[in-house]
């Protein structure tokens, strides 16, 4: 049998290409150092999709490179256009503080999603999230959902999208009942709140569908018009795992959202091996 | 496309059909505002918070609308209106994400304008949405005002609200049909017809239907509905007794009624 009759999705394995097939080190021995060590985010490009980002915030040090907001037409089409209103809420700005405080050197990459029409915040989000895939970004912070089921299927699309381009979408966890897309999908990394003052310190959840938990009460963050607040909420620990996602990403550039959230796993806090 | 007027036989079944929905919502008094509120005063008295309150999503225009309150500084919220938009309760509603902040007024986005109106600056103040679970998504917002023995909130606060707003949601869910007797005429309508009736069409029909039956508190028809109302409380033989002296109104009325 030659190659030239393997089918397609058995290339990778044929017998001319397996030799190049690399593999994680043994997870036992992947620590935090392996992952993270002498990392600062350089090169990774975080999307954040949210109210905007303050760009001459202090806490974001001048790490925005660019900022877009999706805007709907009369006929409810979705469009996405260069944004200069900055942040309107403040939520965006303090997610970055957030991933900045751990990833200092990324760069960011503002997508608006909120603000506009809010009867079309579906389509909007969606929109932003495809455009987020197409920019080159590796990194998506999310802490938002779509609660429309007829969102599914477009969400679920765009989620499959993102594993296959190797950006790892990192989700607010939702504590409220019903339908929210994405964060509800096994590609994501689906993030909820623990209340341990300690940017660095996070959990794996063995029984998902929520995997993670990373700090989310009363966090210190970055708020409109260079102020600073206290929070409390899923979506300020999402932050704190794109912030570590970006880290691994910038250290290991090949890694799957497969692999990224299966190191994060191996080196989580979690007391029990 | 011109506006049809509809079949004066068709018109009398809505009428009627609206008539009946708007005596029954007018009998039963107003259940999802009892219900709410009574959320609203559990709220408070669990967290031992300074306010309580709900919002509700309001369309044309669209707004958040606070319709119930409670505590020590609630009552200044209710039948206020903002935009969805703007503070805290918009963003949690556009972003369907629970969100507590501590520290509010040294919060530039905090809304400091709409906590004016209702005569109380919050210190802290913790949010989470509405969401019926297979309905609309997110249809209000259920927030709460410095806790008094605290000035941050827990996890376990926030999981507490959740399960305060589940409640709401289900609420509101339950009582929607009543509420919204309008926009029930107006799917109706719209399915029967299909594209024969525009959506002006349809307005023109509903508003033929349901004209006359808001409520003129004075009005003697109305008056008679809420004595209805206070009955219910009776027992069934004096029930039965109401409803014997009723009979023998209507069969004295009737012929009077065709003489004239």
């Amino acid at each position: 049998m030659t190659d030239a009759l393997v089918p397609a999705w058995s290339e990778p394995f044929s017998a001319a290409a397996r030799d190049r097939l690399t593999r994680l080190p043994p997870l036992e021995t992947i620590d935090r150092d392996w992952a993270f060590g002498g990392a600062t985010g350089r090169g990774v490009r975080v999307a954040i999709l949210d109210s905007g980002l303050e760009s001459d915030h202090p806490a974001l040090h001048g790490r925005v490179v660019e900022s877009v907001a999706v805007e709907l037409d009369k006929a409810g089409e979705p469009h996405v256009v260069a944004d200069d209103h900055g942040d309107l809420f403040g939520h965006g700005t303090a997610c970055g503080g957030i991933i900045l405080g751990l990833a200092p050197e990324a760069e960011l990459v503002s997508v608006r999603v909120l603000g506009s029409d809010l009867r079309g915040k579906g389509p909007a989000f969606a929109a932003g999230l495809e455009w987020a895939l197409e920019h080159g970004v590796r990194v998506a912070n999310l802490s938002l959902s779509s609660k429309s089921e007829a969102m599914f299927g477009v969400f679920h699309e765009l989620a499959d999208a993102a594993y296959f381009r190797n950006v790892l979408l990192v989700c607010a966890a939702n504590n409220v009942p019903g339908p929210s897309y994405p964060s509800l999908f096994s590609s994501v990394l689906s993030v909820a709140a623990h209340d341990e003052p300690d940017p660095w310190r996070f959990y794996y959840n063995p029984s998902p569908p929520v995997e993670f938990g990373a700090w989310g009460v009363d966090v210190p963050i970055a708020w409109r018009d260079g102020g600073m607040t206290v929070a409390t909420g899923n979506s300020f620990a999402a932050p704190h795992m794109a912030g570590l996602a970006a880290l691994l990403a910038s250290k290991h550039p090949g890694l799957t959202p497969f692999e990224a959230k299966a190191i994060l796993a191996a080196v989580a806090d979690n007391p029990r091996r | 496309m011109t506006t049809p007027t509809p079949d004066p036989a068709e018109l009398q079944v809505l009428r009627a059909a609206a008539r009946r929905a708007s005596i029954a919502r007018r009998l039963q008094g107003d259940p999802e505002t009892a219900l709410l509120q009574s959320i609203v005063d559990a709220t408070v008295t669990l967290f031992d918070a300074e306010a309580a309150s709900i919002a509700i999503f309001e369309r044309d225009p669209d707004r958040l609308e606070f319709r119930v309150a409670a505590g020590e500084q609630g009552a200044g919220a209710i039948g206020l209106s903002v935009a969805p938009s703007k503070g805290i309760a918009g963003f949690v509603f556009s972003t369907g994400q629970p969100l507590a902040l501590s520290d509010v007024t040294s919060d530039p986005r905090f809304d400091r304008k709409t906590a004016e109106r209702t005569g109380y600056v919050p210190r802290s103040i913790a949010a989470v949405p509405l969401v019926e679970e297979h309905g609309r998504g997110t249809v209000g917002v259920l927030q709460l005002l410095d806790k008094r023995s605290s000035p941050t909130f827990s996890l376990r606060d926030m999981e507490l609200l959740g399960v305060f707003a589940a409640q709401a949601a289900a609420a509101i869910h339950a009582t929607r049909i009543q509420r919204d007797l309008d926009e029930l005429l107006h799917q109706a309508l719209g399915r029967l017809a299909g594209d024969e009736l525009d959506a002006a069409a349809i307005e023109a029909i509903v508003s033929a239907a349901t004209d006359g039956l808001d409520p003129d508190e004075e009005s003697p028809f109305w008056t008679l509905v809420d004595r209805l109302a206070r009955l219910q409380s009776l027992g069934e033989r004096e029930l039965g007794l109401v409803g014997d002296l009723l009979e023998v109104l209507v069969r004295y009325a009737a012929p009077t009624r065709r003489r004239t």
